[in-house]
């Protein structure tokens, strides 16, 4: 088979705060080459890398928002995020949890530390990605998914190499547990030292990694340190990735929907007249009410 | 350089002659600023106006107890100044900052005159702001003296369809002249009209 290549490896950018409560590193669409059409039908990355946050009476986070147009995918590696919703939902991504939201028409809404770990303080680490939808799901009805840790499905590698969770998309036959709308694969490799893992995703799908943990070798050649996104050529299907030290890694590969991207701030549609039926649903109240 | 500023002449419908461009490259000048920072100050002489090439700025008074009074929003393709400082040679009244980092293309008094001389196309474009201007001032004034809380909101979000996102919502509260409970009350009312959950 032949071998996908690195095209890029990125350091983490400068980090900014979303709110008061996520210092994120923006890799997708800021990041060099990352933009939104090069990386569809993955729109936004941001990292928050491990970061102390002190204890605090008031729960820091970010306010009240909408959304429309993608999914948001939350995974929690260190840190508990509570949520909630102008439907009256919400809930609590706890570490090693994700939540697969489905915006689609419309979710207004608010995330901030989880209480009692506010109080206490702590590691607190998360990426938050956007998946766009296609056209014709776009205005479909929200939903949640919010999956915990034991219920996500994994692989167990040989040589006890360590382990693969598989968030969404397959590996090695193994299904993952959130459904997609499109083709997406969404993997968190969790790899003892010397364990190694091989991936093979079509050779269309635009694919990366982030380590969130350890160092690893990518195709025994390059050595990527923690915190460092690598984008992988569209050509070839397959790489590998060994690990230097007991590490986590975050894959992810997806089929490009390749239709029209307009995106304003947390609208994604496929033209600017859906942006702007978006800013007036959202004034006029068809996003609901939530207070700050 | 200042092609923002450039496209928007243009879509209002001014021909940018090669004499045109050489007086907006000569006399304009670009600045970068960051969120707070401030461009007039009450007490000060405005000599500028300010188009926003990106981000948003706004215009507002302080009154005697300390409390803010946002006169106006300006985001992208805005223009905004303190007309009654610039043009009478007042001392100004108003601040000007900006309320996320922004890009400003600083114009100087006498431009709009001197390209009015030259550019017919300029002077139809220069009425018309102007008269346009005046237009929403009286709507302004009627609104604020006549109209419920909700009307105002309404009329709002016409005129700035993204500004609830971008700012804090007392500054909403803040430019139609309402406490920032009442605002809520009205998108909690629309909200209870309008939202329809999946």
């Amino acid at each position: 088979m032949q071998t996908k290549n690195i095209e890029l490896v990125l350091a983490p950018p400068a980090p900014h705060m979303v709110g008061d409560g996520f210092r994120v590193h923006n890799f997708i669409p800021g990041g060099y080459h990352l933009d939104m059409q090069r990386m569809d039908p993955f729109i936004m990355l941001d990292y928050n890398s491990k970061y102390y946050f002190p204890a605090t009476e008031r729960s820091r986070g970010v306010g009240v928002h909408p959304h429309r147009g993608f999914e948001t995918v939350t995974i929690a590696y260190h840190g508990k995020v509570a949520h909630h919703d102008s439907s009256g939902g919400g809930g609590v991504i706890e570490e090693g949890d994700v939540q697969w939201m489905t915006a689609a028409s419309g979710v207004l809404h608010k995330e901030y530390h989880e209480e009692e770990f506010a109080k206490k303080g702590g590691d607190f680490q998360m990426v938050q990605l956007w998946v766009n939808l296609p056209a014709k799901d776009k205005m479909s009805a929200p939903k949640y998914q919010s999956i915990n840790n034991r219920q996500i499905a994994k692989v167990q590698l040989e040589n006890d190499g360590g382990v693969i969770e598989v968030i969404a998309g397959d590996y090695k036959m193994t299904k993952g547990t959130a459904s997609t709308f499109t083709p997406v694969n969404l993997l968190n490799a969790k790899l003892n030292e010397g364990g190694t893992a091989l991936f093979n995703f079509p050779v269309n799908y635009n694919t990366a990694l982030l380590v969130i943990e350890g160092k690893v070798k990518v195709n025994s050649e390059e050595v990527v340190p923690t915190d460092h996104f690598v984008l992988f050529q569209n050509e070839g299907v397959e790489f590998t990735v060994d690990a230097l030290e007991k590490s986590v890694v975050l894959i992810l590969s997806g089929e490009p929907i390749n239709e029209p991207i307009v995106a304003h701030g947390p609208f994604v549609m496929n033209t600017r007249e859906q942006i702007l039926e978006a800013f007036n649903d959202y004034n006029t109240g068809k996003f609901g009410y939530l207070e700050d | 350089m200042f092609d923002e500023i450039k496209d928007y002449f243009r879509g209002k419908s001014v021909e940018l002659t090669p004499e045109i461009e050489k007086i907006i490259d000569d006399s304009l000048e670009r600045r970068s600023i960051k969120k707070g920072d401030v461009l007039l100050r009450q007490g000060e002489n405005c000599h500028h106006t300010f188009f926003v090439a990106k981000g948003l700025l706004r215009a507002y008074t302080i009154d005697e107890h300390g409390k803010e009074h946002l006169l106006q929003f300006a985001p992208e393709n805005w223009l905004i100044s303190d007309r009654s400082s610039v043009l009478f040679d007042g001392i100004s009244e108003q601040f000007i900052d900006a309320v996320e980092d922004s890009e400003v293309i600083l114009i100087e008094t006498g431009f709009f005159e001197k390209l009015s001389e030259i550019s017919p196309g300029f002077q139809r474009f220069n009425m018309y702001a102007l008269n346009n201007h005046i237009r929403h001032l009286h709507k302004r004034i009627n609104l604020l003296i006549s109209a419920s809380a909700e009307v105002r909101y309404m009329d709002f979000i016409k005129l700035y369809p993204d500004i609830l996102l971008r700012v804090p919502q007392w500054m909403i509260a803040s430019y139609l002249g309402i406490t920032p409970e009442s605002l809520s009350r009205v998108r909690k009312e629309l909200a209870r009209k309008n939202f329809k959950p999946g």
